[in-house]
């Protein structure tokens, strides 16, 4: 007898670490997608004009998951120290209905950084920034978004287009459309600009001479904290669903064991 | 009439040199290889090398910059005045074959060289004049992708004096429909196919546990066999023996 209740601490004993583990995680998750959320690179314009932001979608389901993973933790250590089949069997459907959320989480964030290729960063830049009649309003907002963001972009990363100020010569656009290609080979933005904001030299800018003008594409630049963010996101969630089927198959054998 | 016969031979002579003596220089204009130019050639413009030291004996000439079309260039006659329509920017290419432009002096074009510095000339660079035909010699941006030749003529007052050779053919950029850009290509990494592979199979084994969980619970309903907890212990019967084989 002494030998099984020694089993059976040892086994509650696991149970409440591995409950602890997935409570901080669930606030760790809630943490980070919070921050991410909040866009901090701004990137979120240009993710929003390609109809492709499912990376926020994981990221929103991610802050309500990590509450719940957190407060059914606690349900659970109440649930296995007190070994109630009632609340253990409750326990055990709500986790198990938090797992295919996050499950949804993780895929849905891995399977939309898939989508975020160079070429589309390219198409939409070219059709929206700056375009000049949009067609309603949510146009509107969407072209001033992207438009927004890449001069943003461009001016703090030093660097011009997706994969180089070539992007606005060997494709036509909707800047090429209202700015001809002798004043305007690519937009101001990718000129090397002074501290009021204007171009060193705007003839050399035009003329592509090194050092005034941004011969980097910006592809890095986006695709940096956007991999972040999405890899933190389904990776950490797939660490914590790895755990919590652990811990969930504890509790079931934990629970299939309690007398009643 | 007998002491004037020598002179046409030599008034003969002297005609062409007048009309036709221009020196061909050997120097052919190209487009700029050092620095390297991002903006080298673009949908309507492209950048040449300055013609330094190449007209050194022609200091009272105008230097001007002959600009055509590869297939027109041989329809192109040096006697042709700049400044005038059959040399007009704004009649090139429907009815001239050749536009005059980027006038300059011996002076603009210093010799030698300062090193460091960039000396180019950009073709194409005024787009204010480029429909005003008060300005036949504006240098106005180039109205196709070509191919271009080009070649420069040293003009005194309006004989032309001294020519480079034409310019390989120079042809500029198009730019593609931004339709046709793919962004469809992408695939799937596999990192995402393993983290769906592994995620389905984990959230498939937690179900086929909740389902055995409720078939047990079924089955022990059925023939139950009640133990007494020892007091101040839970009611956890069994480990590693489960309650419900009774040990």
């Amino acid at each position: 007898m002494a030998k099984s209740e020694d089993c059976i601490h040892i086994l509650q004993g696991l149970l409440v670490f591995g409950n602890v583990v997935i409570g901080m995680c669930g606030i760790a998750l809630t943490a980070e997608c919070i921050y991410f959320v909040s866009d901090p690179h701004g990137l979120y314009p240009l993710l929003e004009a390609t109809e492709n932001d499912g990376i926020y979608a994981a990221a929103w389901i991610g802050i309500f998951v990590g509450f719940a993973l957190f407060a059914l933790s606690i349900l659970g250590i109440i649930g296995i120290i007190k070994s109630d089949r009632t609340l253990l069997l409750v326990y055990i459907i709500l986790m198990l209905i938090t797992f295919a959320f996050e499950m949804a989480s993780c895929i849905t964030a891995a399977t939309h950084r898939d989508f975020l290729t160079p070429n589309l960063f390219l198409k939409q830049m070219l059709e929206r920034y700056q375009k000049a009649e949009p067609a309603n309003n949510n146009d509107k907002w969407m072209t001033e978004g992207v438009t927004k963001t890449w001069d943003k972009l461009m001016l703090q990363n030093h660097c011009c287009g997706v994969l180089g100020p070539s992007d606005w010569q060997e494709y036509t656009s909707a800047f090429r459309s209202t700015h001809n290609d002798a004043d305007f080979p690519w937009p101001r933005k990718c000129c090397a600009m002074d501290a009021q904001g204007l171009p060193v030299n705007l003839d050399g800018c035009k003329l592509g001479v090194p050092g005034y003008y941004n011969s980097n594409g910006c592809y890095d630049a986006i695709s940096g904290p956007v991999n972040t963010h999405a890899w933190g996101v389904a990776w950490f969630g797939f660490a914590i669903l790895c755990w919590t089927f652990c811990v969930l198959l504890g509790t079931m054998f934990y629970w299939s064991g309690i007398e009643y | 009439m007998l002491p004037l016969l020598p002179l046409l031979p030599l008034l003969l002579l002297l005609l062409p040199a007048a009309h036709g003596a221009v020196e061909r220089v050997g120097y052919t204009p190209s487009l700029t290889k050092s620095p390297v130019l991002e903006g080298l050639t673009t949908g309507s413009t492209f950048v040449l090398d300055q013609p330094r030291c190449v007209f050194d004996k022609y200091s009272n000439a105008d230097i001007w910059l002959v600009v055509a079309l590869e297939s027109t260039a041989a329809n192109f006659s040096n006697s042709v005045a700049p400044g005038t329509a059959e040399s007009a920017f704004q009649n090139f290419p429907d009815s001239v074959p050749a536009y005059m432009t980027l006038n300059a002096t011996l002076a603009n074009y210093p010799c030698p060289k300062p090193a460091g510095d960039i000396t180019v000339l950009r073709v194409g660079s005024e787009t204010s004049c480029s429909g005003d035909a008060a300005r036949p010699t504006c240098n106005g941006p180039l109205p196709g992708p070509g191919p271009y030749l080009v070649k420069f003529l040293a003009l005194e007052g309006s004989e032309p004096v001294a020519e480079t050779g034409w310019s390989q053919p120079i042809m500029l950029r198009t730019a593609k429909s931004s339709n046709s850009i793919s962004t469809t290509d992408g695939g799937h990494s596999a990192g995402m196919i393993a983290l769906t592979t592994i995620l389905s199979i984990l959230f498939a084994i937690l179900l086929a546990g909740l389902v055995a969980m409720f078939v047990f619970w079924g089955r022990r309903a059925k023939g139950s066999i009640t133990f007494t907890p020892s007091p101040g212990h839970s009611a956890l019967t069994g480990c590693p023996c489960p309650a419900w084989e009774g040990c």
